[in-house]
């Protein structure tokens, strides 16, 4: 059998695309580079993906940020801590009291300052319902990366009840800005307490919904079952945290492991993960997670203490020396701040742990081997907020 | 429950507990007299200082011998007060250009004699404690051996050090930059690094301050936090 | 026809054309941070309807749109994205800037990789003021540019003379 010619094989190719049918295999030595973004319907927000490619499979994958750095550690150190706590409202800009509620922790552990019980219990409630209005967001917008558009107006739909009643308490429907040193800026008004009970109801069908229409369906499990698995070493090494490191097997919780003063203790939940590590496991644990943080706010409204809102602090805060660092189990992750103060108005140097930094750090190993749709699979269920990487 | 930043290095000097005086020992027992100092808040938090030389060092203790497998954050701390000062409460008509004095180098926990000093967090899932790591930087020689062996975590955190402050690490494989595009020059978490918007206008925010009514009882400056984007402001109890 | 060209479209015709423009206006969302959130809600959600306006989301590429709503921060490192998707739309195009932070830099205003408002890049036509504005008023812009592209010369626009808002 001769060798092929370079001419035999030119012919061949020029076949193959007369014929329209489009399958040739170029061996390139690098493969094909793919850009996707950084505007892009499949990423949430500004990220750039690119991928070196080989036919479908993905060689390389190398996330490239910095389309929102926004310069926020930088910031900090020119601003006071109230202004500090309106500015950091916008990292993770979908559950925002809960960035707020660690570094207001964090000055009060430098200021020796305790909130009241009431406050406490109140800051819990907003914290787990910042957590709702981000996963079921998640919920509609996972399935959206994957094609299905229904669950995505359900989603916005349902979240809309969620936000009046955070707009009720703080004023703003994101962005609240509502957590002092010291305590909260107001008392809950009159009648939440009723209305917070019916929208967790709303949520709760959302969730039967979710489960309906998403979690059983044929496409979404083929596409996401044994997809992007994650080992829980792995996981540990790379500092994943929320529910992908739950959906890894591993049974950590911030709310129950590193308490730090709010209310969970009070109230009797579950923490839920799933052996599997895959995409659908991340999927199904935030989907838990979602009926339990309902459950949670429900029991937390029924027993809140009475009393002040707003432990004694002088008017214009000067936090002493010192560095504290807080981590709260945000709806992303671990988000954690540590605060180095001197005795200022501002702090001196604010470091931000965003949950999403370390959960997309992840990717380029993640990645290696899978197809290109795939890709959008490991993003969408890794979950990210672009605030929350590049800060 | 504030302590003093204290270099505390000998036995019994400084509140500590039971279970980070291991940590503390388990920490001496391997590196000797490379850990340079140390601070506990007790049933809280702990913060070792080793010598740069054994920063790789403690990372594998840490993750080998104290089952600290989960890898929180890598950054770095410039102590250097700003020299520009704090512009957002200079009154209008002052001056904002920095005063160039340089002020002193004033560091916190487990001390401190550099200017840049890294920080690091680890945690152990399994026996609940968590780590602080520092170490010292020089500031003619900016280099520090790279946590990738031992984290690979650490892979981005170092690259946005890297970026922020210019510090650079042995062993990292691709320390390009992360946040800022191309071109970008200077390091931008350096405190001599100005923030230009300040510098050409002031706070917009200052215009528009009166004095609180009753700012008597709180003594001193009549000055009050002005007014920011989002209207904040703080009530006492 | 060379009506527009011109300048000789008769003022019934002129009326016409814009009121179909203004009511079938493809809105391309350049979603970048958190006013992207309430763009959503104020496209997406059925509550704040956008598409009662005329106006519809998600064309398939900004080669199909005619407006585009700016919303989120603007860094520098996205600036030549922004002009080439800019560019790349087909005239009469419009710009609303959404959000303090598309307006002027908003809360980040004095960061080091912030561009302080996105008319620096491209000419703007309708802000929304806002952190973020409520969908609300982001219709209410959107409503405000309808009225204004009601009132305008076409022929002006063909020549490329700078807008005047009648």
């Amino acid at each position: 059998m001769t060798a092929v010619t370079e001419r035999q094989k030119l012919a061949y190719v020029n076949a193959q695309a007369a014929d329209g049918r489009v399958n040739l295999e170029f061996e390139t030595e690098e493969g094909m580079t793919l850009n996707m973004g950084p505007q892009h319907p499949a990423t949430h927000g500004t990220l750039r993906i690119v991928a070196k490619l080989d036919g479908e499979q993905v060689i390389a994958c190398e996330p490239i940020m910095g389309y929102m750095h926004r310069g926020y550690e930088k910031l900090t150190e020119v601003r006071t801590y109230p202004q500090v706590t309106t500015l950091v409202n916008r990292i993770d800009w979908l559950g925002s009291f809960a960035n707020e509620v660690p570094f207001i922790l964090a000055a009060e552990k430098l200021m020796g300052v305790e909130a009241p019980p009431r406050a406490q219990w109140i800051r819990t409630i907003l914290f787990e319902m910042s957590r709702l209005a981000n996963i079921t967001l998640f919920l509609g917008d996972m399935a959206l990366q994957l094609g299905a558009l229904t669950p995505a107006f359900y989603a916005f739909r349902d979240r809309e009840f969620l936000l009046n009643q955070i707009e009720a308490a703080t004023g703003g429907r994101f962005h609240p800005n509502f957590d002092r040193i010291g305590g909260l800026k107001d008392d809950l008004p009159k009648g939440w307490i009723a209305d917070t009970k019916v929208a967790m109801e709303r949520i709760r069908s959302f969730c039967d919904l979710t489960d309906d229409l998403v979690t059983g369906n044929e496409i979404f499990q083929a596409r996401t079952r044994g997809v992007g698995v994650i080992p829980a070493d792995v996981a540990q090494s790379y500092g994943l945290s929320g529910a992908n490191l739950r959906g890894s097997g591993v049974d950590w919780d911030l709310r129950r492991d590193q308490p730090v003063g709010l209310a969970w203790d009070n109230v009797a939940w579950k923490v839920w993960t799933h052996p599997d590590g895959d995409s659908f496991s991340r999927f199904w644990v935030r989907l838990q997670e979602v009926r339990e943080s309902t459950k949670i706010v429900e029991q937390l409204c029924d027993g809140i203490p009475t009393g002040s809102i707003m432990a004694k602090v002088p008017r214009i805060i000067k936090v002493p020396e010192g560095e504290a660092w807080v981590a709260t189990e945000n709806p992303l992750g671990e988000m954690g701040y540590y605060v180095v103060s001197k005795g200022d108005l501002g702090p001196f140097r604010v470091k931000i742990r965003s949950a999403s930094f370390n959960n997309i750090s992840i990717v380029p190993w993640v990645t290696r081997g899978v197809y290109v749709p795939d890709v959008i699979t490991i993003l969408a269920s890794l979950y990210f907020i672009l605030g929350d990487i590049d800060r | 429950m504030q302590d003093t930043p204290a270099d505390v290095t000998a036995e019994g000097v400084g509140p500590t507990d039971e279970l980070r005086q291991g940590l503390i020992e388990a920490f001496r027992a391997e590196l000797g007299d490379q850990v340079v100092g140390s601070h506990v808040v007790p049933g809280d938090s702990l913060w070792v200082r080793v010598s740069p030389e054994a920063w790789r060092e403690a990372g594998f203790i840490a993750r080998d011998k104290l089952a600290c497998g989960f890898f929180d954050f890598l950054s770095a701390i410039d102590w250097l007060p700003s020299p520009f000062g704090k512009s957002e409460d200079a009154p209008m008509g002052e001056s904002l250009e920095p005063t160039g004095a340089r002020g002193e180098i004033v560091t916190g926990y487990a001390g401190g004699e550099s200017r840049f000093q890294m920080l690091a967090r680890v945690q152990s899932l399994s026996r609940r404690y968590g780590i602080l790591l520092k170490t010292d930087l020089s500031e003619d020689d900016l280099i520090v051996d790279s946590w990738l062996p031992v984290y690979a975590g650490a892979n981005w955190h170092e690259r946005e050090v890297h970026e922020m402050y210019g510090i650079g690490f042995r062993g990292h494989p691709n320390l390009i930059a992360l946040y800022l595009p191309t071109g970008f020059e200077g390091h931008p978490l350096r405190k001599d690094f100005p923030l230009l918007a300040r510098m050409v206008k002031p706070w917009p925010g200052i215009v528009d301050v009166e004095p609180m009514p009753d700012e008597a009882d709180d003594g001193g400056s009549g000055e009050s936090d002005g007014e920011s984007d989002a209207a904040s402001e703080e009530g006492s109890g | 026809m060379g009506l527009v060209e011109s300048g000789k479209m008769p003022k019934p015709l002129t009326a016409l054309l814009n009121l179909s423009r203004r009511y079938s206006i493809w809105i391309f969302q350049w979603g970048l941070a958190c006013c992207a959130i309430e763009m959503g809600a104020a496209l997406g959600s059925p509550r704040y309807d956008v598409m009662r306006l005329g106006v519809i989301p998600l064309p398939a590429s900004p080669r199909q749109a005619d407006l585009v709503c700016i919303s989120g921060t603007v860094t520098d490192k996205m600036v030549p994205a922004i002009r080439r998707l800019y560019d790349q739309m087909p005239d009469p195009k419009y710009v609303i800037s959404m959000g303090s932070c598309a307006n002027c830099g908003g809360p980040y205003w004095d960061s080091y990789s912030v561009t302080k408002g996105v008319d620096q890049i491209i000419p703007v036509d309708v802000y929304v003021p806002g952190c973020p504005p409520r969908p609300e008023a982001l219709l209410e812009g959107i409503v405000l540019l309808q009225e204004r592209i009601q009132h305008e010369d076409i022929g002006a626009r063909w020549r490329g003379d700078s807008i005047v808002v009648s």
